[in-house]
């Protein structure tokens, strides 16, 4: 017996504390590192609700299979856009970014 | 037990969560987030999803956690102890976030969900045929991303003479 109502509170919590890194952090990859956890969230979210209507061709998994495959690609571009400004700049800190600003 | 076992791996998906969001140091939010991924994993299983649970432990805590860890190991001179990890709205963007759980939890908690008796696993032939034949499409744009991913990440990376 799963407890639904359970995951759906526990996938809650992890996209409240990835919305309140997001939020706060001033480090980029602290920000990197909460969008993860929002994508995690959706993730439980997918799988819950593919299993609760009893999909029969997996569409929950294969979206939340999706979602992963482009949060790995995510944080690639954003890690390697990390070193090169931090090569650049010698900061990683969000509001220490001005280069586009005028 | 089942039951028992989803509660507690629950909880402590919750608990590393907001540490991963609330501790100082970035290299041991990087280690929280590895284990909140792990119990998020474990959840996966537990709703007979064991492909996708595999898949996580495999590309999530062995290929996205450590490249953070490379990131974050590269960039560390700048996370010593005197310089501010977190910005001047920590008040406001936690009343926000509280605001929304609370928001979702009342959603949450209108409907009556009842309990999800264990569900039949989905067999990773089917998962991979319906991969193949329905879901073609995203499937083959998918691998065109990985590949812009990959060109330009070794562009943006390259270091210029």
């Amino acid at each position: 017996m799963i407890p639904v109502h359970f995951l759906l509170e526990v996938s809650a919590v992890l996209f409240c504390a990835g919305i309140y890194g997001v939020l706060t952090r001033r480090n980029v990859i602290g920000i990197l590192i909460s969008i993860e956890l929002i994508l995690n969230a959706a993730n439980l979210n997918l799988v819950l609700f593919d299993r609760y209507w009893g999909s029969t061709d997996g569409l929950g998994q294969i979206f939340a299979l999706f979602i992963v495959a482009i949060a790995a690609a995510g944080s690639v571009v954003g890690l390697v856009l990390v070193i090169a400004i931090y090569r650049n700049g010698k900061s990683i800190f969000t509001d220490k970014f001005n280069l586009l600003k005028w | 037990m089942v039951e028992f076992a989803i509660y507690s791996i629950g909880i402590g998906a919750c608990v590393f969560a907001i540490l991963s969001v609330a501790v100082r140091d970035i290299f041991h939010s990087a280690v929280w987030l590895s284990l909140t991924l792990l119990c998020v994993s474990g959840l996966y299983f537990s709703l007979n999803a064991p492909f996708l649970g595999v898949i996580q432990v495999l590309v999530y805590i062995g290929g996205i956690i450590t490249l953070f860890i490379f990131a974050i190991k590269l960039t560390a001179r700048i996370g010593d102890k005197t310089i501010a990890q977190t910005n001047n709205q920590v008040l406001i963007s936690l009343l926000a976030s509280v605001v929304f759980f609370v928001f979702l939890l009342s959603a949450i908690l209108r409907h009556p969900w009842g309990r999800l008796a264990t569900v039949k696993e989905l067999p990773l032939k089917e998962l991979g045929q319906s991969l193949l034949t329905n879901y073609m499409l995203p499937f083959e744009f998918l691998s065109l991303i990985l590949l812009a991913v990959m060109v330009g990440a070794i562009v943006i990376g390259k270091v210029k003479k």
